[in-house]
């Protein structure tokens, strides 16, 4: 019942919550721009098209009428062309997010694996050298560039010693499209060259775009094993006489993860934000690429686009995140 | 006929480059191409720069995105080899009224599309027609020259096209008018768009290479046609990449990855590549010009004295000797130096801030800060940009510099109230004759076409009207010298260099067949062994 | 105060940060002095371009011969007027809007508060890069874009730390003896959270940095030929791996700056935020 009660107030957020973003992105596109007609039609468009788009689009009208038919429209799944490749925006963006898709999970996971046992570490060595050298590392992973990161791996690894590709995200045409994640095709098809290919094109995307991820997840998972540690149960246990061991996986750990679970939510938005510049620069052919190219082009729609779509895939991300976070700890219900 | 291959090398062969040509093993002569099928297979990986955003031929018109309409698709006639020779192509002659105003061509026999469909004087006609209506691409070539509906067929294999007006240079622009497979298209239509929104993603060419992969953000994948009218190419498939980082082209073309790349790139790449040894980079006298245009409809630039003090802002020696590493050589006019028709005593400008002070004094318009374009992706037109600004600066002209990708820049070029005070770029050949760097960079009647420096002279305008109607380049000749010193007198626009053509390729890429036209993308004769 | 400073002495980390802080602010202060091309922000030696770093260019030259380490000095002062400028007025517009939706609950404060939910719903840069695109390219309009994408960080601390200090006995005897609301939030409140806010605006600063670099590695910043850092090591790309340093060194400027605000941030916090002193407490 509770879970109920929670699946229903988070939806019920959801929806504002989605308006208020296309709100905002209404008002970036439609107010704040002298002429949106003229951006609405990629700002080098004919005084022709300018105008046609103008009386097309009512923007002429008033906002109110302006945003209910923009809300609509975007609910049609229509966001309007890509000046740049000619065609909908929706069915550009759809086409490169599994790219982006299969990049930002496999670098959730890799960041689990290597973000989680070393919060942990420092937890239990708290005040230790490898704690406070963790301290350090973990601030400068945060404080790093990631776009200067990718070109140091690229020239180190790519250019001075040849070990990985420079970037792309497989060598070739990849493998025949299934479910556009390359690495499952490649399991599906039992295509070993691509799959190994593939693996390769990844390493320093992965690594690049990780190594924030990481940090975050270090330093929440040790504030949670903290809290832990100190919470009065651990102590009573542990004055119970439990194996210190014991306590820590059974108790510690479990209620530290849940903690860490909770911040997959913030962490995806720092993959899918690091996504833009990171596959960029590493020619990744998915929704960052595909916005740096729109910025370049001052491919208004496809900017637009790009924003709504990253918006509501964080918002949904944190909507799941929040409901299995109250699953699993009934406590956060309110 | 026979088709040459390995044959990159201009008129005037110097030893050096023969060697170079030999070195390469790309000077197998005389090899016809049924020997070439028997070769058999192969592919090529490209990397390019510019992005494939459409697979119509008639939509674009830039050297970046060439390869697609030289791959898939066949034009009338077709431009080939250095110094370029307008050779037959799918038309076998073509004969010319007395008056210069009727073009009657005769197609070869037996020619197919991809599909199989026979090629016939009607796809000829839907082809033209085309053109003029989807109003993109070539479309500036043939506006004023061709009315919608005039071109007819007399029978299934001849085609005349009448001109509204006798043009010296209409045979030479034939080559841009890619014939598409009309039944195909027809089929594909979509509320009377000439089949854009279909054939921007498919193919219905008859050209050596049938498309068979296409992805905006990947490029595409092209499989040889065995049915082409000149017999199949040498290479199985070609596999055109858009790789937007000069890194990555360069990277992937050391590790082996591409085979070849475009020469889009600062000079400092190519010079790396040359002291590779896996590299072969070709080189080839070219005809492009390297120029800034400035519009000279918007004050201050329609001033001349802003304009000349404009031009004595730009380090040209910087540019020539530092930046590009004397890899070219300056060209004080619009037409190239080695094409005819250019004047040989064109002193031109020079870097020098008192000439351009001097000028500045006697502007009689108020002054602004102008803003100075390039274009994004072609790291020269940026860096010169730069440059000016900085010789504008000391001069003490306010600048502002911006940035922009091509499909935006070719677009404001068309319309004078958005194009750029000042943009940094090429005027690549797209027809052998001075008229393409001339008529179209400076006509009146080439506003929103080529001449995107909306410069206009009543004195130019006759000179080239005279210089089209005549056909004798002995008399065409001085016609154009004469443009040309007055344009650069009028300083109607900052020309600065002409290239030289590198390719960068690996060493085991044989029988590139560099044509200006074209930057030697066209892939029939190209070997990998 | 003293107190406070006197631990954060004890935190060699925190300390570094504000060393690192420091030579930012020297370097946007001194840069005329300490350059050695003070001209080389906008003059041209093409005859010297792209030389690796030396006795005459300590960092090397760009693409155009002008010198890496004068023209870095001078990108620190565009560094600093962004990120102060763009912080100063997320502040300004977030505090207020915490406090007073904080102090008054009610259908208005509810909304405020959605509203600055639904910013913080978005990755900020993606947000900023939608309205660095509408703007236009300037220092200027980088600032808007990142103070528009920022401010509901404040809002929403300001907003939690007011609520919860509401109930707190001298708050309510403020009330209780007839302050006007005005005088209780500047005077008692503010005070009270103030540490909470410097520890947040710290953290700010360097993700603000790390933003405003973004947007001009991307193109969105401010035109050339100012040295910003970010554009810079765009610019870069194209002449690696010849150059590396043209783009190593713009980055670590970049680094070594956002570090700086994280390791102070991360000191402060931790001997300003009165619930991890607790914690530490009960560790000892």
């Amino acid at each position: 019942m509770k879970t109920f009660v929670l699946v229903v107030n988070r939806l019920a957020w959801f929806v504002p919550t989605l308006l208020g973003l296309l709100a905002i992105v209404f008002f970036i596109s439609h107010v704040i721009p002298a002429d949106p007609a003229a951006f609405v039609a990629g700002e080098n468009a004919t005084p022709e098209t300018v105008a046609a788009i103008r009386a097309r689009l009512g923007l002429d009208q008033p906002l109110y009428v302006q945003f209910w038919r923009y809300i609509l429209s975007i609910l049609d799944g229509d966001m309007g062309r890509s000046i740049y490749t000619g065609r909908p925006v929706v069915e550009d963006l759809l086409s490169r997010l599994p790219a982006t898709l299969e990049l930002t999970l496999v670098t959730v996971l890799v960041s689990i694996a290597v973000g989680v046992p070393l919060g942990v570490v420092a937890a239990l060595r708290r005040n230790s050298w490898l704690d406070h050298g963790l301290r350090v590392v973990t601030i400068a992973g945060l404080a790093i560039a990631s776009f200067w990161f990718a070109i140091l791996l690229q020239l180190l690894f790519s250019m001075r010693l040849g070990w990985t590709p420079l970037g792309g995200r497989v060598e070739g045409w990849g493998p025949e499209q299934i479910t556009g994640f390359y690495l499952i095709d490649a399991l599906i098809l039992q295509d070993h060259e691509i799959l190994l290919d593939a693996l390769q094109h990844m390493i320093l995307p992965v690594v690049t775009l990780a190594v924030p991820a990481t940090a975050t997840i270090v330093r929440f998972t040790r504030a949670g094993m903290l809290n832990a540690l100190q919470s009065n149960y651990v102590l009573y246990e542990t004055a119970m006489g439990y194996p210190r061991r014991l306590v820590i996986w059974k108790y510690v750990l479990r209620n530290a993860l849940i903690g860490t679970v909770t911040q997959i939510g913030l962490i995806f938005g720092i993959l899918l934000a690091g996504a833009v510049v990171v596959e960029a620069v590493f020619d990744w052919p998915g929704l960052g690429t595909f916005a740096v190219n729109s910025i370049l082009s001052s491919d208004y729609n496809a900017v637009m686009g790009f924003t709504v779509i990253v918006g509501t895939m964080f918002i949904v991300v944190n909507l799941v995140v929040d409901i299995l976070h109250g699953m699993i700890d009934p406590r956060e219900v309110r | 006929m026979t088709e040459r291959l390995g044959q990159l090398l201009p008129a005037g062969i110097g030893r050096r480059d023969l060697l170079k040509a030999a070195a390469a093993g790309g000077a197998v002569l005389g090899l016809p191409d049924a020997a070439l099928a028997q070769r058999g297979g192969g592919r090529i990986v490209f990397a390019n720069g510019s992005a494939f955003d459409t697979m119509d031929p008639h939509a674009t018109f830039d050297v970046g995105r060439v390869a697609y309409r030289l791959n898939l698709y066949d034009g009338l006639m077709r431009w080939l080899d250095n110094p370029p020779q307008l050779e037959p192509w799918l038309a076998e002659s073509f004969t010319v009224s007395e008056d210069g105003k009727q073009y009657v061509f005769k197609l070869r026999a037996g020619i197919k599309f991809h599909d199989g469909t026979d090629m016939t004087s009607e796809d000829v006609v839907y082809s033209m027609e085309r053109i003029l209506a989807v109003k993109k691409g070539a479309y500036p070539l043939f506006a004023l020259l061709i009315e919608p509906g005039s071109t007819k067929t007399r029978d299934r294999l001849t085609v005349e096209f009448n001109l509204k007006q006798a043009s010296a240079i209409f045979a030479a622009t034939t080559h841009d008018i890619y014939v598409v497979n009309s039944a195909l298209l027809k089929r594909n239509e979509r509320n009377d768009d000439w089949g854009q929104e279909w054939i921007a993603r498919n193919d219905a060419g008859s050209g050596s290479y049938i498309l068979r992969r296409f992805d905006p953000a990947r490029g595409f994948l092209a499989q040889r046609f065995d049915g082409h009218f000149k017999g199949p190419a040498a290479l199985s498939e070609i596999d055109f990449r858009y790789v937007a980082e000069v890194n990555s082209r360069v990277l992937g073309l050391v590790r082996g990855d591409f085979q070849g790349t475009d020469p889009y790139m600062p000079q400092d790449q190519i010079t790396r590549l040359q002291g590779d040894a896996n590299m072969n980079v070709m080189e080839a006298e070219s005809t492009r010009l390297f120029y800034a245009t400035m519009h000279n409809q918007r004050p201050p630039f329609t001033d001349v004295n802003f304009r000349k003090a404009v031009s004595y802002c730009f380090d040209y020696d910087g540019w020539i000797n530092n930046i590009l590493g004397r890899s070219v050589v300056r060209n004080t006019q619009v037409i190239p130096n080695p094409m005819w028709g250019a004047p040989k005593d064109v002193a031109g400008y020079t870097f020098d801030i008192d000439k351009a002070k001097w000028h500045l004094q006697r502007v009689q318009v108020p002054l602004r800060e102008i803003t100075v374009a390039g274009m994004i992706g072609y790291e020269q037109s940026m860096q010169a940009a730069a440059l000016l600004q900085n010789g504008l600066s000391r001069a003490g002209i306010q600048s502002k510099l911006l940035n922009e990708p091509w499909p935006v820049v070719s677009n404001k070029m068309r319309d004078p109230e958005q194009m750029y005070d000042m943009l940094f770029l090429w005027r690549s050949t797209y027809y052998a004759d001075p008229h393409n760097w001339a008529g179209e960079l400076l006509a009146t009647e080439r506003h929103r076409g080529g001449n995107a420096s909306y410069y206009s002279n009543p004195e130019v305008d006759r000179l080239l009207a005279e210089a089209l109607a005549v056909s004798a380049q002995a008399r065409r000749a001085p016609l154009y010298e004469q443009v040309a010193r007055i344009a650069a007198e009028d300083a109607a626009a900052l020309f600065i260099h002409n290239t030289k053509w590198y390719g960068p390729f690996r060493k085991n890429v044989e029988g590139v067949r560099f044509c200006s036209i074209g930057d030697g993308q066209e892939m029939r004769w190209v070997r990998v062994t | 105060m003293r107190r406070i400073l006197r631990k954060l002495a004890e935190d060699r980390a925190a300390l570094f940060g504000l060393v690192l802080i420091g030579l930012l602010v020297l370097a946007a202060i001194l840069a005329p002095w300490l350059s050695t091309h003070p001209g080389d922000v906008t003059e041209f030696h093409t005859a010297q371009r792209l030389t690796a770093p030396g006795a005459e260019n300590w960092l090397g030259t760009d693409r155009m011969g002008s010198d890496i380490y004068s023209r870095l000095l001078y990108g620190a002062r565009i560094t600093i007027t962004i990120a102060v400028t763009a912080i100063a007025v997320a502040v300004a517009i977030g505090v207020p809007i915490g406090l007073v939706a904080g102090y008054y609950q009610g259908i208005g404060s509810e909304l405020l508060m959605r509203v600055s939910d639904i910013f913080l719903a978005v990755p900020q840069i993606v947000l900023a890069i939608a309205i660095a695109q509408t703007l236009g390219p300037s220092i200027e309009n980088v600032i808007l874009a990142l103070s528009a994408t920022y401010w509901p960080f404040w809002a929403r601390l300001v907003y939690a730390e007011t609520r919860s200090c509401k109930n707190e006995p001298f708050v309510e005897a403020a009330i209780a003896l007839g302050c006007s609301p005005w005088r209780v939030m500047v005077l008692h409140i503010l005070p009270s959270i103030s540490s909470s806010i410097i520890v947040r605006t710290t953290i700010g600063m360097g993700g603000t940095i790390l933003t405003a670099a973004t947007l001009g590695f991307l193109g969105l910043g401010p035109p050339p030929p100012t040295p910003e850092w970010g554009r810079t090591i765009a610019e870069a790309r194209e002449f690696l791996p010849m150059a590396w340093w043209y783009a190593a060194f713009p980055g670590l400027a970049i680094f070594l700056v956002v570090m700086g605000f994280n390791l102070l941030g991360d000191g402060l916090r931790d001997v300003l935020d009165p619930r991890l002193r607790r914690a530490a407490r009960h560790d000892k």
